[in-house]
């Protein structure tokens, strides 16, 4: 087995598991037939119900979930890679929700009040995106530097300062939009066409241009990482920050930018997700996906490929997941899935050591070691 | 004027218990060196469990099943961060969410979704001559968890501070190698510390849905926790600290509800958002002056290797 495929194994087994797990949740609540059928519709509704489609030969029954699905990725994605970039620098962003609320404000303020031809305007909401989410989360930065106050509390209290400032106030308050007509609007004001993501599969399907997007920046990350100095110095301080320190490596430098670029791409997120779908910043977020990015960050080994990778298998299972209500199934079902493939993911330890006890009974003895970068939270 | 604080005052005192308890159970964790953001999903585990006990039993009876509730999903934790030495943060956030998705889950295909049947709450206890004191008036006519709330603080004061035991508890989370070379165990101290944790996040889990709701809704406990988790860092780890901590928020959300109600005038010039910011943006403020270097315990998130010095 080789050393990548050794690092991935315990996330692909904590995903099965937990796919195991929750199918026994139905079988037990329900019953078996049930419990099978909710999977298939998952399936169907996550890539594409290809039956339906071979039979009747509606490109709709395949186009619709797949662009769904890719939607939901290409958010899990974003704040997946948020959290991941902090953990390589050794800090915890939990407050990858708040950074993305800032984010996709100031996405809906640029993509509604500023106009511009196409080709300026989408990237121009997307920087002011990005630089908003940074600046918030550069807060938990320099508390951190500056003060030493953990990453983990100070960002949860940002998150509630986040929510309570945009959607309790902002959005209801100065920046909702202006009803036209009889109808009540929630949230800020609609974007300007020039400011939509384009879509990539026509009217049938929501894929817009923020899943490849997603992965561009996942790609971005990961070259980041492994292929330049300041990626590595990165790397350095959050293995070991002493001996980064005595190498001369700007410790507190790299960590603020590494925090600041996790706030970027939560806040990209939340462009995304109102350039993408919403066109304005609705009456509140909604799921809780930057809660979400750390799980997708665990799963995927906090590599910025294998969270993208993450990413996608969760997108599937979010997008089949509301199919699974035909069945009375809770639409948040798939979110359970991810919360015990966290759970078993957490448990690395426990399957490194079965894995490692596996390996030694196959071969007499074998330098088998655990091979694995946590960071410490 | 004098009806406003009162009412204040009493909504206060329902309203603090849940945060009280678990922040107690969040600084028992902590000092004995474990992280327990996961006080959250031990919290809404408690509230369910107690919720659905209460359907078949006598009420303060399914509260200390709504406790052995938070003390099992704490031995979760335990489990993975002290027997196999996971990271603390991760283990806690995992059982976070599955806590809030497996309580969707068994709400929506056991009771439906919008809670379970109501159940019969907690006793309140008038105490005789105070009900008509004004202002001190706002002590009567609580649940016992509200007595509780300000005797324990008190008891984790003496605990921690005045007994051998609780000398060691704060030691195994300082220099946890120390403890061990007085020929202590450190796993056996930090399992206690956890499941204590455990039990009094779910007792604070229970009152909600016991005492202050009469049932288990969707979105119990709604952030109580990770609350609880501020109040303790704002009470520097401390019993006394975080229970001023915790009825200082208690408070600030009283004062939000009250306001609403009775000056409406005010939130014209106050936005309500920015009163829901204001115990955050407080607690950030107090953190960012004083500094947290120093008042966490030293060896607070480390696994505890024997090898390791």
């Amino acid at each position: 087995m080789g050393e990548r495929a050794r690092q991935m194994l315990p996330s692909v087994l904590s995903v099965l598991l937990a796919l195991a797990v929750c199918w026994l949740a139905i079988a037990f609540t329900r019953d078996l037939d049930t419990a099978t059928r909710a999977y298939l519709q998952m399936l169907w509704g996550g890539v594409g119900n290809w039956p339906a489609f071979l039979d009747g030969g509606s490109s709709t029954a395949v186009l619709r979930p797949l662009g769904e699905a890719a939607m939901k990725a290409a958010l899990l994605t974003l704040t997946g890679l948020s959290v991941a970039v902090a953990f390589k620098v050794g800090l915890f962003n939990i407050g990858a929700q708040g950074q993305m609320i800032w984010g996709a404000l100031a996405a809906a303020l640029v993509g509604a009040h500023v106009s511009l031809p196409g080709a300026l305007h989408v990237p121009l909401a997307l920087a002011a995106a990005a630089l908003a989410g940074a600046a918030w989360s550069s807060i938990a930065g320099i508390l951190k530097l500056k003060r030493g106050v953990h990453e983990v509390i100070s960002t949860i209290m940002l998150n509630w300062v986040a929510v309570s400032l945009v959607d309790n106030w902002l959005v209801i308050g100065p920046l909702r939009a202006v009803a036209e007509g009889a109808s009540s609007i929630t949230g800020t004001a609609e974007i300007l066409p020039t400011a939509q993501l384009p879509r990539l599969l026509g009217d049938s399907s929501r894929l817009n241009l923020g899943f490849p997007l997603a992965l561009v920046a996942a790609l971005g990350v990961w070259a980041w990482l492994t292929r330049t100095r300041s990626g590595y110095e990165t790397r350095a301080v959050g293995l070991t920050p002493e001996a980064a320190r005595a190498a001369g490596i700007p410790t507190l430098g790299r960590a603020g930018g590494a925090m600041a670029l996790a706030g970027a791409l939560a806040g990209l997120a939340g462009a995304v997700l109102v350039l993408g779908t919403e066109g304005r910043y609705p009456g509140s977020l909604g799921a809780p996906y930057g809660f979400d990015g750390i799980a997708i960050a665990l799963i995927g080994n906090n590599h910025p490929l294998g969270a993208a990778l993450a990413a996608v298998v969760f997108g599937i299972l979010r997008a089949g997941g509301t199919r699974m209500q035909l069945l009375g199934v809770h639409k948040s079902f798939p979110e359970l899935i991810q919360g015990f493939a966290l759970l078993f993911v957490a448990g690395r330890m426990v399957w490194l050591a079965l894995l490692e006890r596996r390996q030694k009974r196959a071969q007499a003895q074998g330098p088998a070691q655990a091979g694995v970068e946590v960071p410490r939270a | 004027m004098l009806e406003v604080l009162h009412s204040l005052l009493f909504s206060t005192l329902d309203a603090a218990p849940a945060l009280v308890f678990a922040a107690l159970g969040a600084m028992l964790s902590e000092r004995a060196g474990v992280v327990s953001v996961g006080v959250e999903g031990m919290m809404r585990t408690g509230a369910f469990c107690a919720a659905v006990a209460a359907l078949v039993m006598p009420t303060p009876l399914a509260v200390l099943v709504g406790m052995a509730a938070g003390a099992g999903i704490a031995a979760v934790h335990g489990f993975l961060s002290i027997r196999w030495r996971s990271d603390q943060v991760v283990s806690g956030m995992a059982l976070n969410l599955v806590a809030m998705a497996g309580g969707t889950f068994l709400l929506e295909s056991l009771y439906g979704p919008n809670g379970t049947p109501a159940i019969t709450q907690l006793p309140r206890w008038n105490l005789p001559g105070l009900s008509h004191v004004p202002l001190l008036g706002a002590l009567s006519g609580h649940a016992a968890p509200t007595y509780l709330a300000f005797a324990l603080p008190v008891l984790f004061h003496l605990l921690l501070s005045r007994t051998p035991l609780g000398l060691r508890l704060r030691a195994v989370g300082d220099k946890p190698h120390a403890v061990a070379t007085l020929g202590l165990s450190v796993p056996a101290l930090r399992w206690g510390a956890v499941l204590g944790g455990g039990l009094m996040a779910g007792l604070g889990g229970a009152v909600l849905s016991t005492a202050v709701l009469d049932r288990f809704e969707q979105h119990t406990p709604a952030g109580l926790g990770f609350m609880a988790l501020a109040a303790m860092v704002f009470g520097r780890w401390t019993p006394l600290g975080a229970f001023a901590a915790a009825l200082f928020f208690a408070f600030g959300n009283a004062l939000r509800i009250g306001l609403a109600s009775s000056a409406p005038w005010l939130l014209d010039m106050i936005p309500q958002g920015f009163l829901l910011a204001l115990p955050y943006l407080l607690t950030l403020l107090v953190l960012a002056l004083q500094g947290q270097r120093g008042h966490a315990p030293a060896a607070l998130g480390t696994p505890y290797e024997q090898e390791s010095r």
